[in-house]
């Protein structure tokens, strides 16, 4: 039915076949009971023809993609062919394959298979070879790589004798052949220290698994016998016999020992084996315990960085570092786990270059953009005692509640203000534009002064009131902005200036002749006299 | 005032006006979009039973308010909405409450599409949209004379065809 495969093409591991059905059904097993349970209350003479068509429909179905699939390595070409009734090919040139990430799921790791990501760079399509063997697997990824190596000019006849189609087998079982020089051992930048794991209760971005788990729980809490009303009640009488602080207590110490121990147990999932380091142009990054994820990104494309020091973590001394990469679907990716401050900068000065742009201390905005900051979280807070107004009109509460509520909260905003003030800066240094910003967390975004592609300054009516305004630096990289807020408008003029030299010059007038985002109003200019550009 | 030294500078506005016919085109649609407001809100009165009597004025004030937006903010519009295209950049301000300043070099535009709906038809104008590589980045000049909106796409192409790069 279909033919072995030609020539120099190599089909993917055998082990596939075991992989895929196990998928398929997997996939396939809630249609088919749910055609079972339709069936068999109809009419059970139909059984004997029908299991065996869901059972070898998934195999088969499964099979498939090994039997089509067949890659091969030509001179100058990575080649992949797939698909049952319309073939594809896919080609990558092999002096433009910039990453190759492996990633195995568990049933992969059990397999012993890793699935290969072949990317380009050039868009975001990635030619995908679901499964190879893992030793394959790592032998084709050091073979693609070292021939991107920078030293070696595309085209170079690196390829002596019948290496190539003509050997199909020659350059997976022969390391040595002269098809490729060995690769630069890669660089490490860093790699898991288990002592980091004091960071992991401090770091909430787990805490949103969590309380998805609790909802999808109260889901089925509803269901569960002990929740009967008369229990409950017979229950809270027993309670009632205690201290109710004590079980408030022992509530709040189960609950606490509780998140340690989902957060120490997720860390150490995510981050095992963690090890960043420097291959070919590209950050490397490989970790997990049950699903090993593989993350490649080219240097080349990497515009920056983000430290994030969120409220708890920086408590302890620790941050997290991100990458802001242009070309990704996603523009920013984790690279390393919640660790201590100094080796996020230390890796962030790796990744930059240069370790000042992380290190620098950010000009603050002045007393405007501090007002600033304040009103708004006290304007955000302001809405709890209003409301606190509502119960006390409907149920005759004492006068003096929403003043306690504002009591309470005003000065909390106020505090809050206060640090996101203090998180607002900005500064260039080297090659580099800072932006500080967060309010609970302090972020710290860098940008390569090369990534800036134009610029944005908007202001509102009270900000021109106050002359201050947000300067939106806009990226292909990460969030495609990097937001100056709240900064006096002629020092964001001139950071803008300083940044893209020469870029703003024709359209800079000194500050008592500005007629465009000056701080007041009056700036309505007669254009009778000047030349009106119509091209 | 800013560690950076130099002179302290601010952009200056920039140079050319939009189309004269951009108020007119302006007033209609802001009255356009008022009107279906009102109509939708007087409905709501006249059907919905029992609604107190002070929503009539609640009405009449809304009428005024869009009467009001309808006369004054395409005069702002006008006197703010700003534009210049250099050999190096793109330089445009906008807005009527706010104020929005946007600057992109020549060397990073992507595309250039002007956009011309039947309204903005009938009025003569056209708007044109600069982009580049970033989603943030943008630039539209609206209610262009659409001569004037035809030269400049040519120009902006054939400026933008002889960049290299893929301009990230």
């Amino acid at each position: 039915m279909i033919a072995a495969p030609e020539d120099g093409w190599i089909r993917l591991d055998p082990r596939k076949l075991l992989l895929d059905p196990v998928k398929a059904i997997g996939q396939a097993v809630v249609p088919v009971l749910v055609a079972l349970v339709g069936i068999s209350r109809s009419d059970t003479s139909y059984w004997p023809f029908l299991l065996p068509v869901v059972v070898i429909g998934p195999l088969l179905l499964g099979a498939l993609p090994w039997l089509t699939t067949t890659y091969r390595l030509t001179e100058s070409q990575f080649q992949l062919r797939s698909g049952v009734i319309n073939k594809r090919t896919s080609t990558a040139p092999l002096d433009r394959v910039r990453s190759v990430d492996l990633e195995a799921s568990l049933l992969h790791r059990v397999l012993g298979l890793e699935k290969v990501q072949v990317g380009t760079g050039v868009d975001d399509e990635r030619i995908t070879l679901d499964a190879l063997a893992r030793l394959d697997a790592a032998r084709l990824r050091a073979t693609l790589l070292a021939r991107t190596r920078p030293d070696v000019p595309a085209g170079t006849p690196t390829t002596s004798g019948p290496a190539g189609p003509g050997r199909p087998e020659g350059w997976l079982q022969d390391p040595s052949a002269p098809v490729v020089r060995r690769p630069v051992p890669p660089q490490e930048l860093a790699a898991i220290d288990w002592s980091w794991l004091r960071f992991a209760p401090f770091s909430l971005a787990r805490l949103v698994v969590v309380a998805g788990a609790l909802g999808v729980l109260s889901q089925f809490a509803d269901d569960l016998p002990i929740l009967d009303a008369d229990q409950a009640r017979s229950a809270w009488e027993w309670l009632r016999q205690f201290a109710v602080a004590l079980v408030v207590v022992v509530l709040a110490v189960g609950a606490l020992v509780g998140w340690v121990l989902i957060a120490v147990l997720g860390y150490v999932v995510q981050w095992w084996g963690f090890r960043l380091t420097r291959e070919a142009g590209s950050l490397h990054l490989r970790s997990g315990l049950v699903t090993t994820r593989s993350v490649t990104v080219e240097e080349a494309k990497v515009r920056g960085v983000e430290l994030g020091e969120p409220l708890l973590l920086r408590g302890v001394g620790g941050a997290e570092l991100r990458t802001l990469t242009t070309g990704l679907e996603n523009g920013t990716t984790q690279v390393l786990p919640p660790c201590p401050r100094e080796v996020a900068v230390g890796v962030g000065g790796d990744v930059l270059g240069e370790v000042r742009p992380l290190r620098v201390p950010l000009v603050p905005h002045g007393p405007r953009a501090r007002r600033r900051a304040w009103f708004a979280a006290v304007r955000g807070v302001l809405v709890l005692p209003a409301l606190a107004v509502v119960p006390v009109w409907r149920w005759d509460l004492a006068w003096w509640w929403p003043l306690v509520v504002a009591a309470v909260t005003v000065p909390l905003a106020a505090v809050v203000g206060e640090a996101a003030y203090r998180h607002l800066g900005h500064a260039l240094a080297g090659d580099h534009l800072v932006a500080g910003s967060g309010s609970l967390a302090r972020v710290r975004t860098v940008l390569e002064t090369e990534g800036v592609i134009g610029w944005v300054l908007t202001q509102s009516w009270w900000q021109r009131r106050i002359g201050l305004a947000h300067l939106v630096v806009t990226t292909a990289a990460g969030a495609e902005r990097v937001v100056v807020r709240d900064v006096p408008v002629a020092v964001g003029v001139a950071l803008a200036d300083a940044t893209t030299p020469g870029l703003l010059t024709p359209f800079l007038v000194p500050t008592d002749q500005a007629l465009g985002l000056g701080p007041g109003q009056g700036e309505r200019p007669s254009c009778s006299g000047q030349e009106r550009r119509s091209r | 005032m800013s560690e950076l030294g130099g002179t302290t500078a601010l952009l200056r506005a920039p140079l050319n006006q939009v189309s004269p016919r951009a108020v007119p085109y302006w007033t209609i649609s802001a009255l356009v979009g008022d009107e279906v407001l009102l109509a939708a809100c007087v409905a709501a009165r006249l059907l919905v039973p029992g609604v107190p009597g002070w929503t009539t004025w609640l009405l009449v004030v809304l009428a005024v308010l869009a009467v009001v937006h309808a006369v004054v903010m395409p005069r702002i519009r006008y006197d703010v909405h700003r534009w210049e295209v250099t050999p190096i950049a793109v330089h445009t301000r906008s807005g009527w409450i706010g104020r929005e300043t946007r600057i992109a070099p020549i060397s990073r535009v992507q595309t250039v599409d002007s956009r011309q709906g039947a309204l903005m038809r009938a009025f003569g104008l056209a708007s044109l949209t600069v982009t580049t590589a970033s989603a943030a980045g943008p630039i539209t000049i609206d209610c262009l004379d659409a001569d004037t909106a035809r030269e400049l796409v040519a120009q902006l192409t054939a400026v933008t065809a002889t960049s290299e790069g893929d301009a990230t």
